[in-house]
């Protein structure tokens, strides 16, 4: 399957994937769509483009984590292909497996392509190819579930579901099986929300650490509730499940603290990228205090 | 495209290039855009090993795919080449061993880029494996294995310079500093890929070859020798070239692989290098080790310096002696300093070879040099643009290792920099994570020796007038984005008093055009520009004789001003310049023929020692330049907020010229400072490719302001220097100066990632806990 196939068409031309057909779903019209409903909450066809979600008015007013990862996607031209389902079915990536044929063939290739090894993990029998997609953090965050269509029907499961921690996996959902719609629940709309994104270019690159963090605020300005989503470190994108921490606390930086030690701790990421994994645990950490600083102490 | 008619002189007017409007609009021409009937594509087998003996190559598979028109490997290409005569070390494919990832294997000419990717992965190749070299300092020590049989202890060369007594220098210095520098190898990154298209004429048993190069009269040379043909039978021509910033100007295997295999196949082939491709034919900056003692005075006077580099060269020499001298030599010619040391080591390692890159040789030291001045001024407590107004030069004059300098416009463009960013009020007077620096660069005009020896010119330029007035110049040099066929309109139209309009060109076509060495080592203002000058100032002793016997008065009463020609006590009396063209056409003839040509003054090719010829230059371009950076002191991201950079080029012939160059080698500085960096593991390149190689995007490029010094050289045309390298090199040390305004931290590994910053940052602070927790227990 292709969609934008800014993923799929770098991937094919490096020898990654030599498929002898491919499905075109841009002409899947109908499934180009934002909706939102105030009691239903917000739908998204798999086939809207990243741009048409950054620039869409309602998800930046009501799920503001969304909006802002949608913006740091790739680059503009790149966001103008790319599409939602492909982003959130993206292709995990490792310095060792995105590279040319030739590349990978003077190595002997790699446990996740033509070879039985992992560079950056010998010995292991999983692949750690890290998952950098930018809409998952925030939609995981958002509690966002995905619509599945294929031959045995439709189904719904919880984001979180879809994924694998395996690069080898990587995704539950069966081959014949698409992405067709991705929903957000409405009780989840309106709340504060920010993504901090690791990257050396603020423009094209990948993420090599990306901290989607919403919260619910009450009245007093203490925190209801707050969910946090990591991307790039991790062969699949997850949450942090030591925000729960935070539900009903009024601020403190020591608890704020506390989460981010936390946070480090599910981020695992190893050298797949071109930055050491000791500073992508450090930024993670850095940018779930910002993150919740700034959500807690701003002014709604 | 017309060019607007002048009421002034061309000279410093910024007239559009004569070459931008296809740029602009897609229709110009490059190399991979071309093809002839019956084209094949070529492609090149490269090693999967590092270092490896080639045991056998089997190539029967691949040559009877069907669609395969010749396959070739270093059986038929036994003939050595390299662009410097001491470093004829490369095969068109291996011979005997590889020794790089990505060294040339084969090469295949076939219908369709399928058909010889296909048969590339059919060729078979026995490998025996041998132990490889990746780092310098273990190279140099090496006692087996070596990368060429020739070269003990895989040291291309080694060089060992003593200018004045630096014991001495070191004696009288009251504060000495020794630092180490490292600088990671980058590369040029030009948008366009290298491409070449070859035709064999079977007939004539000759080759053309239409090739993205700086040097076609090298490539000539280097296509006569490695096919076995004379010169006279091979033609270069250069198209439109996307960029080359050093990364063509040498010749890259695809152009004699091409050549090859259409030679065997007898239909034109051409190769267009992969990306990935381009990483590995390289000649970008080597790796390099900067050992630096500097010694001064307290009142920041320079009494020595000495200088230990070794430069990670790659598996071939390509132009690496000369990298190397120049990291040296050109410790000099930009301060005053009585007393210089220099050891070089060029190493050989198993990985793709480097070349000539922007600021050749001069940036890695030129960083070193410029951090370890400002550390040093930061101890003394002295003003980092005051300490360096206390070491100038004095011109004219000649450096203690014969470099002569006339003009010296840095006093000037530290002024300009001084006063435009602010300086008085910023440095270190902004808040922690703000901060500006300041640093200084120069670079050659052109190298005043030319890589083969001769006492041929350098350059020649011929100029064909027809008898409507219109001027054909004919010129060798490489037009390469800089700006070298405008200029030498400029220049002609200006000395022969004509319109932009009534000067045309023909360029780097060696069939056509006389011999230029190329576009390398910034020398094509100077010295093309100069035989430019040469050759419209004999055709106007031509067109003004024959002008004067007809208007009855002397060649010297006359003058050419606005197509016209005038008499000077007389301004009633006039002839219109096409018309004394005519009169100047000797019989028979059709055109006014006229020729120039340069050569630099023995005076300015350097000292009799060994090296001594490499370095010297006619002149010498000078920049000043200030960095303001934000630094996150959490993250360590590093943002530069704007670039001051103010650089002496003689005289601005075309400003806009001038300013695109002085931008552009900023940005490339800036790229090498804070995210481009070669990733190697293993001698595998582990970033291949533009996306993981981060030349800065848009968003990490800041204001640059060029600002433009003219000292006027005295033997420049028009008093022009060089405007497209000398640039480069300060941006780095500003801005590792400028963070350490910000910060108060010293970056001496390039390039400066946010890693690198936060890790000094957290050292910083941990020894000043450390000191203060001392100081409270005494
Ligand atoms: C230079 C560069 C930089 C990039 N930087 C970023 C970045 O910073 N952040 C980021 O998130 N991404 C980045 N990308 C990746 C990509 O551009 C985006 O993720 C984009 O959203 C992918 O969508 P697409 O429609 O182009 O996917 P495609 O390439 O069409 O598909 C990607 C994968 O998803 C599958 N797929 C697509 N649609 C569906 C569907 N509806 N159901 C099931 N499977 C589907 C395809 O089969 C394929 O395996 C970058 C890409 C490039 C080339």
């Amino acid at each position: 399957m292709i969609a934008g196939g800014t993923d799929l068409l770098p991937s094919m031309k490096q020898g990654l994937f030599a498929p002898r057909v491919l499905i075109d779903l841009k002409g899947l019209r109908e499934l180009d769509f934002i909706r939102f409903d105030a009691r239903r909450g917000l739908e998204i066809g798999a086939l809207t483009t990243i741009s048409a979600l950054a620039n869409s008015q309602v998800v930046a007013r009501e799920f503001p984590v969304l909006h802002e990862a949608a913006k740091t996607v790739a680059s503009p031209l790149l966001r103008n292909m790319g599409t939602l389902g492909g982003n959130l079915c993206l292709d995990t990536r490792c310095l060792y497996y995105n590279q040319s044929e030739f590349w990978r063939g003077s190595l002997g290739g790699c446990i996740k392509k033509d070879g039985a090894v992992c560079h950056v993990a010998p010995g292991s029998d999983t692949c750690w190819a890290a998952f950098s997609g930018d809409t998952a953090p925030a939609l995981l965050a958002l509690e966002a579930t995905v619509e599945l269509a294929g031959p045995r029907g439709r189904r719904e499961i919880p984001l979180a579901e879809l994924y694998v921690n395996d690069g080898l996996v990587r995704l539950t959902k069966a081959a014949d099986e698409m992405v067709t719609a991705v929903r957000v629940p409405a009780a989840n709309a309106g709340w504060l929300g920010t993504y901090r994104k690791l990257r050396i270019r603020q423009s094209i690159d990948y993420p090599l650490a990306g901290v989607a963090v919403v919260m619910r605020k009450r009245a007093d300005g203490s925190c209801a509730q707050a969910r946090i989503g990591l991307t790039a470190v991790n062969p699949m994108p997850r949450l942090v499940t030591a925000s729960d921490r935070l539900a009903g606390q009024a601020y403190s930086a020591a608890l704020v603290e506390d989460v981010a030690r936390e946070a480090i701790r599910v981020g695992k990421p190893l050298k797949t990228s071109a930055s050491t994994m000791e500073y992508r645990r450090q930024m993670i950490q850095v940018f779930v205090r910002r993150a919740l600083t700034d959500l807690w102490r701003s002014a709604n | 495209m017309g060019q607007p008619v002048l009421d002034e002189s061309p000279i410093g007017a910024r007239v559009p290039m004569v070459d931008s409007a296809g740029k602009v609009t897609g229709k110009g021409i490059y190399a991979d855009d071309m093809t002839l009937p019956g084209t094949l594509t070529g492609k090149i087998l490269h090693s999967p090993h590092a270092h490896a003996r080639i045991l056998s190559i089997d190539t029967s598979a691949a040559e009877s795919l069907p669609g395969v028109k010749a396959v070739v490997t270093g059986r038929e290409t036994p003939v050595k080449y390299g662009i410097l005569p001491v470093g004829h070390d490369e095969t068109i494919f291996a011979t005997d061993k590889v020794r790089y990832v990505g060294d040339n294997v084969a090469g295949v000419a076939a219908e369709s880029a399928e058909i010889a990717e296909e048969a590339l992965r059919l060729i078979k190749v026995e490998y025996e494996v041998l132990p490889a070299w990746f780092d310098p300092e273990k190279s140099m020590l090496a006692e087996s294995n070596l990368i060429h049989e020739e070269k003990p202890h895989n040291i291309e060369k080694d060089y060992h310079h003593h200018f004045g007594d630096v014991e001495k220098g070191f004696e009288a210095a009251d504060y000495i500093r020794e630092d180490r520098f490292f600088c990671p190898e980058v590369t040029h990154a030009a948008l366009e890929p290298h491409s070449t298209l070859a035709q064999y004429d079977s007939e004539a048993d000759a080759i053309t070859v239409w090739s993205s190069t700086q040097v076609p009269y090298y490539l000539k040379l280097n296509l006569a020798s490695t096919l076995q043909m004379p010169e006279e039978k091979v033609r270069v021509i250069k198209p439109l070239v996307g960029g080359g910033f050093g990364g063509k100007s040498e010749v890259i295997p695809l152009e004699l692989a091409a050549a090859v295999l259409a030679r065997m196949a007898r239909q034109p082939v051409k190769i267009t290098y992969s990306r990935e491709e381009v990483f590995y034919a390289h000649r970008g900056r080597p790796g390099q080790i900067v050992a630096l003692k500097t010694g001064m005075t307290r009142e920041g006077r320079l009494t020595a310096v000495e200088a230990r580099i070794i430069q990670d060269g790659g598996a071939y020499c390509s132009y690496g002696v000369v990298t190397i001298l120049y990291s040296g030599q050109l410790l000099n010619a930009m301060y005053e300093i009585p007393n210089v040391k220099f050891d070089g080591y060029r190493v050989l390692t198993n990985k793709p070879a480097c070349g000539a890159m922007r600021g050749h040789g001069t940036v890695n030291t030129r960083f070193a040099f410029e951090q370890q001045l400002n550390r040093m001024a930061s101890v003394l407590g002295i003003d980092p643009m005051e300490i360096r107004r206390r070491n100038l030069l004095k011109p004219p004059c000649m450096t203690v290792n014969s470099l002569r300098v006339l003009s010296y416009g840095l006093p000037e463009c530290i002024d300009e920099v001084e006063e435009r960013s602010g300086w008085r009020e910023k440095h270190g007077k902004l808040p922690y994570g703000k901060g500006i620096g300041i640093a200084g660069s120069h670079y050659v005009s052109g190298a005043a020796n030319a890589i083969i020896r001769s006492g041929a010119p350098h350059t020649t330029v011929n100029l064909s007038i027809d008898s409507d007035g219109i001027v054909t110049i004919f010129t060798g040099a490489s037009e390469i984005g800089q700006g070298s066929d405008t200029l030498q309109v400029q220049v002609v139209a200006a000395e022969l008093g004509i319109g932009l309009d009534r000067v045309k060109i023909v360029a780097a076509d060696t069939a056509r055009t006389p011999i230029d060495l190329g576009s390398y080592s910034s020398r094509v203002t100077f010295m093309a520009g100069n035989a430019a000058i040469a050759a419209a100032r004999d055709a106007k002793n031509k067109i003004l004789t024959a002008a004067a016997a007809k208007m009855a008065t002397t060649p010297e009463n006359l003058l050419i001003e606005g197509n016209q020609v005038t008499c000077r006590d007389d301004r009633r009396l006039s002839m219109r310049f096409a018309d004394a063209v005519r009169l100047a056409i000797v019989d028979g003839a059709e055109t006014l023929e006229a020729t120039g040509s340069y050569r630099p003054p023995p005076e300015a090719t350097g000292g009799k020692f060994k090296g001594g010829g490499v370095g010297p230059s006619p002149a010498y371009s000078y920049c000043a330049q200030t960095a303001e950076v934000t630094v996150d002191p959490e993250t360590g991201q590093v943002t530069v907020d704007r670039l001051i950079a103010a650089h002496d080029c003689g005289k601005a012939i075309n400003p806009i010229c001038v300013e695109g160059q002085v931008i552009g080698s900023v940005w490339m500085g800036l790229g090498q400072a804070v995210q481009e960096e070669m990733m190697w593991r293993n001698g595998r390149l582990m970033n291949p490719g533009l996306l993981e190689y981060r030349s800065a995007s848009t968003l990490e490029s800041p204001p640059i302001d060029a600002i433009i010094v003219e000292s006027n050289d005295p033997e420049g045309p028009f008093g022009a220097k060089e405007a497209g390298e000398g640039s480069l090199a300060a941006t780095i040390p500003a801005v590792t100066h400028a963070i350490y305004d910000a910060v108060g931290v010293w970056i001496d590994t390039l390039p400066i990632t946010p890693e690198k910053v936060l890790k000094a940052i957290d050292e910083k602070r941990k020894s000043e806990i450390w000191k203060s927790e001392a100081r409270s227990q005494n």
